[in-house]
């Protein structure tokens, strides 16, 4: 089988010789006394060359995002799961105020002044950073199980199998747009996430480096929970495959940022040590999983 | 045809590996009891110079120095730090059957001769082994010098993500059903466990946990008193490991070969 | 033992229990899966025996 951009040709020395090494001459395609004759539909100069490997990556990186802007049903799904995280945390941190004996929420006097009757009673700023992750690890979870089901599904994963390209330019793509619709919907969640619990809380004045964590962890978790989705949806494993591979392996990540954004938020007096140095490991987590998963595609996929 | 040929000849390069390996297996497995013995013994010799030669460490101030043997102590004097002379050997060891079974995932996906699969599964079911080991013993001694059964300390957690990362990879395997595909996917898989498990290891330590203090007593340097049986058991536990992994190497293969037997017999029943 | 004495030592009887039971576990751990290993040999070495016997009732037909 040739690919695409390979020529055909149909000389006699490329004829397989067998072991005689010379082929009897009636056995020749061509007949002895004719030249051997080019195919002349073969073009003249410029042989078709493969799309660059940087025109593959954009076509696929189209293809997934268009794909998602047209159902939109990823996006839509990983946002309401998010607010249905948030409404669980808020449960969660509802009972949080001032308690009585028995063990119900006390109810304050009339007169009573300080925080509205129903915000939390702790200060929720130093778990804060932790329970943003865990929305964004939980919502990936269910976006990354998705993006595979939806193109099996529909048969279109078989098609870019067959085109002849490097298989990891598909992770290449596949893993940035992963990291694209996760940033789409933090960028919908975290300001949620701010009203539902921050407000009315001091955030330090350095709470702009979120950022940082966000978009790193973003990348880590994109990346590697695209090979892993690829892996778990070849198997006989549900979701819940996904999620026992991905947890562990997410992990050092998970602890880094969590340390990174909770130092962001709180605000410290030592920020080098609280902040750049859990950044700059989840920089170096990035720096080698990432490479790591691009390596091991190519064997998943070709399986 | 030409290509006969070029079969013929890796045929049997590959029977003159064959060979070559099939006499180390040979010897490996003969001497797997005196190995397993070996490492046991080394392992509680080590065990007992613990107890014997190597001092003990201090823990809390006492409130009066006394005398004893000649030297001058001022701190209370622990014996749960014992722990340690069985707990980091075997943490040791599941680290390196962690190596093994990455390297055999990736010999796997080199070369796909399903053996290394195997091999690697055994690696990981020593690993798995080891991993409980260390957690048992660690878990034992958190509880006595903080008094509670679990801190998200750099060690239980390390230990606890690689347990996890382990179990993940025999239910990944438990989840697929062709042989060749379940070899590339746990290689796979076994090959990010083991650079995930490096990075967890270096970025617990690298970043405090915050709620627990480590005090890590011994990382001021081993003196020789304490290094002789800490090597002693370490080595010992290796052996021991290595005889356990050839054994249960050899009981899968066989068990492998009896399947591939069953099967062939299936068939020519289903042929007459 | 002097009072000094038994204050400095005074740790170690409480913790021999559990130096002693991690000690063991370790030990128990690794039999387990020794056992287990032994007994899966068993079951493989019975079933081939089965299957050879089989082989020769049907050379013998």
């Amino acid at each position: 089988m040739t690919a695409p951009g390979e020529r055909v040709d149909n000389s006699p020395g490329d004829l397989p010789t067998g072991s005689l090494g010379v082929l009897p001459n009636n056995l020749s395609n061509n007949p002895p006394a004719k030249p051997p004759a080019k195919p002349p539909a073969k073009p003249a100069n410029n042989p078709p060359t493969k799309p660059s490997g940087f025109r593959q990556f954009c076509v696929l990186f189209n293809r997934d995002i268009k794909q998602e802007l047209r159902t939109r049903q990823m996006l839509s799904s990983m946002g309401i799961y998010a607010l249905l995280v948030l409404v669980v945390f808020g449960a969660a941190f509802a009972h949080t105020g001032p308690v009585a004996t028995s063990g119900v929420a006390a109810v304050l006097p009339a007169g009573t002044p300080a925080s509205p009757p129903t915000s939390p009673g702790i200060s929720l700023i130093s778990i804060s950073g932790g329970l943003m992750w865990a929305m964004i690890v939980f919502t990936s979870l269910l976006g990354l199980a998705r993006s595979f089901k939806a193109e099996k599904e529909a048969d279109g994963w078989e098609g870019v199998l067959l085109v002849p390209l490097d298989r990891s330019l598909i992770f290449l793509a596949k893993a940035c747009a992963n990291l694209v619709f996760l940033l789409v919907v933090e960028a919908v969640t975290i300001p949620l996430f701010y009203v539902f619990f921050l407000s009315g809380l001091e955030l330090a004045a350095s709470f702009w480096l979120v950022a940082g964590p966000l978009l790193v962890g973003s990348a880590g978790i994109a990346g590697v929970g695209t090979l892993l989705a690829t892996l778990t949806s070849g198997t006989r494993g549900t979701d819940v495959l996904l999620a026992i591979l991905f947890v562990p392996v997410i992990f050092p990540l998970l602890y880094t940022v969590v340390a990174a954004t909770t130092a962001a938020l709180v605000g410290s007096p030592d920020m080098a040590l609280d902040y750049a140095r859990p950044m700059v490991l989840a920089a170096a987590y990035d720096l080698i999983m990432l490479p790591v998963c691009w390596l091991l595609y190519d064997f998943i996929v070709s399986t | 045809m030409c290509e006969e040929a070029v079969k013929d000849k890796k045929t049997t390069e590959r029977d003159d590996k064959a060979v070559v390996e099939g006499a180390a297996t040979a010897l490996a497995d003969r001497m797997l009891l005196p190995l397993l013995v070996a490492g046991a013994l080394l392992a509680s010799l080590g065990f007992v110079l613990a107890f014997t030669t190597a001092p003990l460490v201090v823990g809390a101030e006492a409130d009066v120095p006394a005398l004893i043997g000649g030297q001058m102590v001022t701190h209370k004097l622990l014996l749960s730090q014992k722990i340690f002379f069985f707990h980091v050997p075997v943490a040791v060891v599941s680290f390196i059957g962690l190596f093994v079974m990455a390297l055999y995932g990736l010999r796997f996906l080199r070369q796909r001769d399903q053996i290394y699969d195997l091999k690697a599964m055994v690696a990981a079911e020593i690993a798995l082994l080891f991993i409980v080991m260390t957690m048992l013993s660690g878990e034992l001694w958190e509880r006595f010098e903080w008094g509670v059964w679990w801190t998200w300390e750099p060690r239980l957690t390390t230990y606890l993500i690689l347990m996890l990362l382990v179990i993940a990879y025999f239910i990944l395997r438990a989840g697929i059903d062709d042989p060749e595909r379940r070899a590339v996917f746990a290689s796979a898989f076994g090959a990010i466990a083991f650079v995930d498990g490096l990075i967890s290891l270096a970025v617990t330590r690298l970043i405090p946990a915050g709620a627990h203090p480590v005090v890590f007593r011994t990382d001021s340097g081993l003196p020789p008193a304490m290094l002789v049986p800490f090597i002693l058991t370490l080595l010992g536990m290796l052996l021991v490991a290595f005889g356990l992994y050839r054994f249960r190497l050899r009981e899968r293969r066989l068990h492998q070969q009896l399947d591939e037997l069953k099967a062939s017999y299936e068939n020519q029943k289903g042929m007459h | 033992m002097d009072s000094i004495l038994a204050e400095i030592y005074s740790t170690v009887l409480p913790a021999a229990p559990y130096v002693i039971a991690a000690y063991a576990l370790i030990w128990l751990v690794l039999l387990a899966y020794v056992a287990v290993v032994i007994s899966n040999l068993k079951k493989t070495e019975r079933e081939m025996a089965a299957l050879r016997e089989e082989l020769q009732r049907q050379q013998k037909d």
